[in-house]
């Protein structure tokens, strides 16, 4: 349908060597792409409270399960057309996702707030397996399957690199709302309290800014970008389950902290980065240990630079 | 607080103690499935089965004068969850047990059995190492997995594929399938060209594909699950990769077709003939009254092997005019020949292993149907 | 301890002692599991209740020990109890080695370090690592113990081999406690610039530490294999760590009664309410979120030393 190896792109391809390499490359991208949403979650998150949100990978399933159900109870694409149709859909995933967030924030985080970190970490455990089992008491245990076809299965074919034409969209949905909120944050009087917020709570206070009301904002974008990141996952590989956030909310944490943690930029290379090392780990050295690999690399980073790539200082020493 | 702790004790005591079995004058059959976790669908699908046939046979007055009380533990499909549940049986007075799908779960629970002299008859477990241990009360109604590989390097074989590529899921069930295929294809001239695992439970197998196909093989045999089996069609799709693939049984399931849509079409699988090609009169009868009941058909061929187990404990029962379990065992492996059941038919061998070729070879077509192939 | 406290503990030792002359087998084997988790939970109370260290990867050492008494046991037919000590050292030895560069970084990343190693080394097991551990399958036929001449084999038998097990680690912990180590690791945990300004060396304790509590761990692997004859790597998930995490901070970090009645309610509750099978999860989840709200100290926490 899309074969682009026409006329005017009749490069030659290239080694089959290189080929791979390069599917390999655009591979994990598109996994890495993914990775990179939900580590955003994390990672602001971590900024302004010092708290890992186990949940937020289940807030990302939430994302899968509501599009879902409101894809096949609404059938918006039938009824405005495919693109906007996806485009409504997105809005009203992220935006009930956001609510979830600011929910669980406000019922399992907030009165922990002045207690021992490891209070919040417990809490966020045990939000992580009530999410969880809530979504499989309403779904049922079996994992669920988007309907079949809504997405144009276009592939795109550049001198035999195979790219299905939604990977393409999905990957720079992700890169737009990544650069959509390092705008913000950068570029915006919100953002500027949130990054305050960020260095020192007690601080920003001072200043007036409204610590309560940033907190609950970074509750709000992250879970945003987390359930959009579902959504995708759905549409695009098409099988969800309620305990999927476990393994990806794993992932993401651990592009994050590759990134360095509380560094928005760093979680979107984090991403980007973990996805490409297990695809080419799965390529070139195992695929069995691809995810032994990750973690080796994770370990690995922690020791030698502790601060992740492009993040703070972590180690207790001074 | 140490009073806090002694009261739970107590409490946790007294409640556990009440949960003993009361004595009714009924014959009790177990019933271990996965009732929660990865493999809940088949589970369900099994006590949903094994009920059924209970409600008819004791429509039709039960076993020795007696009503047939179904007694149901989940196992979760994990090891230390089913040595609980096998041991919690055996307190329970059942004269046989039906059960399990996984073979290590089963492996978990067999010593248990055998100890307590309970028949156990287990339905998705096709590990050959179960049967090779010399337990006296084990049977199962599922095949073994060397019967598999042998089929499965035939099919290979008969389709005409020159280059096979292996892919499994490191689960104990498909690296062995995966490991008895390997050594016939070997052996026959096949060539191998590819051996790994993938990780169940992702979303993106574009790697494992996109590496599979740079090994150039004609076919590839997939011993793992469906959930991925379904992935890896519909990506290999995407990737316009049109090499054919084969799976192992247990890809046949229904939710294959609707995860992997349109590109499911063209996939051969193993299996043990579906419900719906149960050709005998009784099989297509008991087919008819399960949909009535439950709307639906049986999730796959598992749960009818585990409804085959019950009918197989009670013909035990029924033939040793008994509920004891050594005589019970030692009538099915004696005494029970060509016996009837939804799967064809049942007989045991010394090592309690189901005697005769079970398998057949399907193909996907473009309706997403299951079609038997006569090769 | 008040004599009161002396007197309800040993009423409860007694219950406990005398359960199985009551108890069916099935309520037997839930009490031997209660008593491994309780084990595993103690060792690693040690870790992160008295010395304040994250590891949310205790299922590694548990499954290097379990692992080392199975090979031992079936390649090289040493009788399954005495590989306690090969179980305790290999598994203590792979937990220094581990912790050794990674023990000073912050409470949470070491936390993420020990999930990782949890993943890497349950990865291992599954793809077979060196040949011997028996891939997906595990090893199976491990030979049921033998003490004084008495094979064991019942759940009423092992009873008395868990909580015999369970008894001593608890006399030892609480003399570890009170000893001048015990006090180090709790400066530690409260203050670790502190403890190292009054001349603690902190990577020694915790070190220490996190060496000693895997050691154990691994010794109750050797349990778990010999009583299950069959270990494979779904034995050994990350949720097995997280449920010992839970453990030790429900009980009370620190406490060896908390997380003693923790294992009780962790591991016992979800048997009496096998019925609700998917909900008893979303109930156990909404419990942890509740208890740390409302008691976040634990249900019997450890008295304050300082």
């Amino acid at each position: 349908m899309f074969s682009a190896r026409s006329a005017f792109l009749s490069i030659p391809s290239p080694a089959p060597l290189v080929e791979e390499f390069l599917q390999q490359l655009t591979n994990g991208l598109a996994v890495g792409g993914i990775y990179a949403l939900i580590a955003l979650g994390y990672t602001m998150v971590y900024g302004v409270l010092k708290l890992i949100n186990f949940a937020h990978g289940d807030l990302f399933t939430y994302g899968a399960y509501l599009g879902l159900t409101l894809l096949t109870s609404l059938a918006l694409t039938d009824r405005v057309g495919f693109a906007l149709g996806v485009l409504v859909l997105v809005l009203m995933v992220m935006g009930l996702v956001a609510v979830l967030g600011a929910v669980l924030e406000r019922a399992a985080y907030r009165p922990l707030r002045e207690s021992p970190r490891l209070s919040a970490v417990v809490s966020a455990l045990g939000a992580s397996i009530f999410l969880q089992n809530t979504l499989m008491l309403i779904y049922g245990a079996r994992f669920q399957v988007y309907p079949d076809g809504i997405l144009p299965s276009a592939t795109l074919d550049l001198f035999g690199l195979y790219l299905p034409l939604m990977r393409v969209l999905i990957v720079l949905a992700s890169v737009l709302m990544m650069v959509a909120l390092y705008l913000f944050i950068q570029k915006t009087k919100i953002g500027a309290a949130i990054r305050a917020a960020a260095i020192d709570q007690d601080a920003a206070r001072l200043m007036g800014i409204d610590v309560n009301r940033v907190i609950l904002l970074v509750f709000l974008l992250g879970p945003a970008l987390g359930g959009a990141a579902g959504l995708m996952v759905g549409l695009y590989y098409g099988q969800i389950n309620f305990a999927m956030g476990w393994v990806y909310g794993m992932k993401a944490f651990t592009a994050a902290i590759l990134g360095g943690i509380g560094n928005i930029p760093g979680a979107m290379a984090g991403g980007l980065l973990l996805g490409v090392i297990e695809a080419l780990g799965a390529a070139y050295i195992s695929i069995a240990w691809k995810d032994a690999i990750a973690f080796c690399v994770l370990i690995l980073i922690l020791i030698v630079r502790p601060t992740g790539l492009l993040g703070e200082r972590v180690a207790d020493k001074i | 607080m140490k009073q806090k702790f002694l009261t739970l004790v107590t409490a946790f005591a007294l409640v556990a103690s009440g949960a003993v079995a009361r004595a009714a004058d009924t014959v009790k059959i177990g019933l271990m499935a996965p009732l929660t976790g990865s493999w809940a669908s088949e589970g369900q699908g099994m006590k949903k089965i094994v009920e059924l046939l209970a409600e008819q046979q004791n429509a039709k007055g039960g076993v020795l004068g007696k009503q047939i009380e179904v007694v149901v533990e989940d196992d979760g499909g994990d090891p230390r969850t089913a040595s609980l549940a096998a041991q919690r049986l055996t307190t329970r007075g059942v004269a046989a047990v039906v059960g399990t799908y996984g073979s290590s779960v089963t492996e978990a629970s067999q010593a248990i059995y055998d100890e307590a002299k309970i028949p156990q008859i287990a339905n998705g477990s096709t590990a050959i190492r179960l049967t090779e241990k010399g337990f006296e009360h084990f049977f199962r109604t599922a095949p073994r997995d060397d019967e598999q590989g042998r089929m499965a390097a035939q099919t290979i074989e008969k389709l005409g594929f020159k280059k096979a590529a292996i892919l499994h899921d490191s689960t104990s069930y498909a690296k062995g399938l995966a490991d008895e295929a390997n050594a016939l294809l070997k052996k026959k001239g096949t060539e191998v060209v590819f051996f790994d695992a993938l990780t169940p439970k992702e979303n993106d197998y574009t790697a494992i594909l996109t590496k599979l196909k740079g090994a150039g093989p004609d076919v590839v045999l997939f011993t793992g699950y469906y959930p991925e089996a379904g992935l890896l069609l519909k990506q290999k799709k995407g990737m316009n990769w049109s090499v054919p693939f084969i799976g192992g049984d247990a890809t046949n399931n229904v939710d294959l077709v609707k995860i992997a849509g349109k590109a499911a079409e063209g996939f051969y699988f193993l299996s043990p003939p579906q419900p719906q090609d149960l050709d005998t009169a009784d099989a297509k009868a008991f087919l008819t009254a399960y949909q009535k009941k439950y709307n639906e058909l049986p999730p796959s061929i598992w749960a009818v092997l585990a409804g085959d187990g019950f009918r197989v404990a009670v013909a035990g029962i029924v033939g040793a005019k008994s509920t004891d379990g050594d005589k019970i065992a030692n009538y099915l492996h004696k005494d029970l020949k060509h016996y009837p059941g939804l799967s064809g038919q049942i007989s045991f061998d010394a090592k309690g292993d189901r005697e005769g070729e079970v398998y057949r070879v399907y193909k996907v077509d473009g309706e997403g149907k299951f079609v038997l192939q006569k090769l | 301890m008040s004599r009161a406290h002396l007197a309800v503990a040993g009423l409860a030792a007694a219950l406990l002692a005398v359960a199985p002359l009551f108890l069916n087998a099935y309520q037997v084997d839930v009490l031997n599991s209660i008593g491994l988790y309780a084990l595993l939970a103690l060792s690693l109370n040690l870790i992160l209740g008295e010395a304040g260290l994250f590891n949310m990867g205790h299922a590694a050492f548990y499954a290097m020990g379990a692992y080392t008494a199975a090979i031992l046991n079936t390649r090289y037919q040493i009788p399954i109890l005495w590989t306690l000590p090969a179980s305790g050292a290999v598994a203590g030895a792979f937990a220094l080695l581990v912790a050794r560069p990674v023990v000073h970084l912050r409470g949470d990343y070491l936390m993420i370090v020990t999930i990782g190693v949890g993943e890497i080394v349950r990865i291992a097991l599954v793809n077979d690592v060196f040949g011997i551990t028996g891939g997906a399958n595990g090893i199976f036929g491990i030979g049921r113990p033998k003490l004084l001449g008495f094979t064991i084999r019942q759940p009423q038998e092992f009873f008395y081999l868990i909580w015999g097990f369970v008894a001593v680690t608890i006399f030892l912990f609480l003399r570890l406690k009170r000893s001048r180590f015990g006090r180090a690791l709790n400066y530690l945990r409260e203050d670790v610039v502190a403890a190292e300004g009054s001349g603690i060396n902190t990577d020694y304790y915790k070190l220490a530490a996190f060496g000693l509590g895997a050691a154990w761990a691994g010794m109750a692997g050797t349990l778990f294999a010999a009583k299950m004859t069959i270990i494979s790597p779904e034995s050994f998930s990350f949720w097995e760590s997280v449920v010992l995490f839970m453990i030790v901070i429900l009980g009370g970090a620190g406490s060896i009664a908390g997380v003693l009645l923790a294992s009780f309610l962790v591991v016992g509750l979800p048997e009496l309410f096998r019925e609700l099978a998917g909900a008893r999860m979303l109930v156990f989840g909404l419990v942890m979120m509740v208890m740390m709200v409302f008691r976040p100290q634990g249900l019997l926490p450890a008295r304050e030393r300082f």
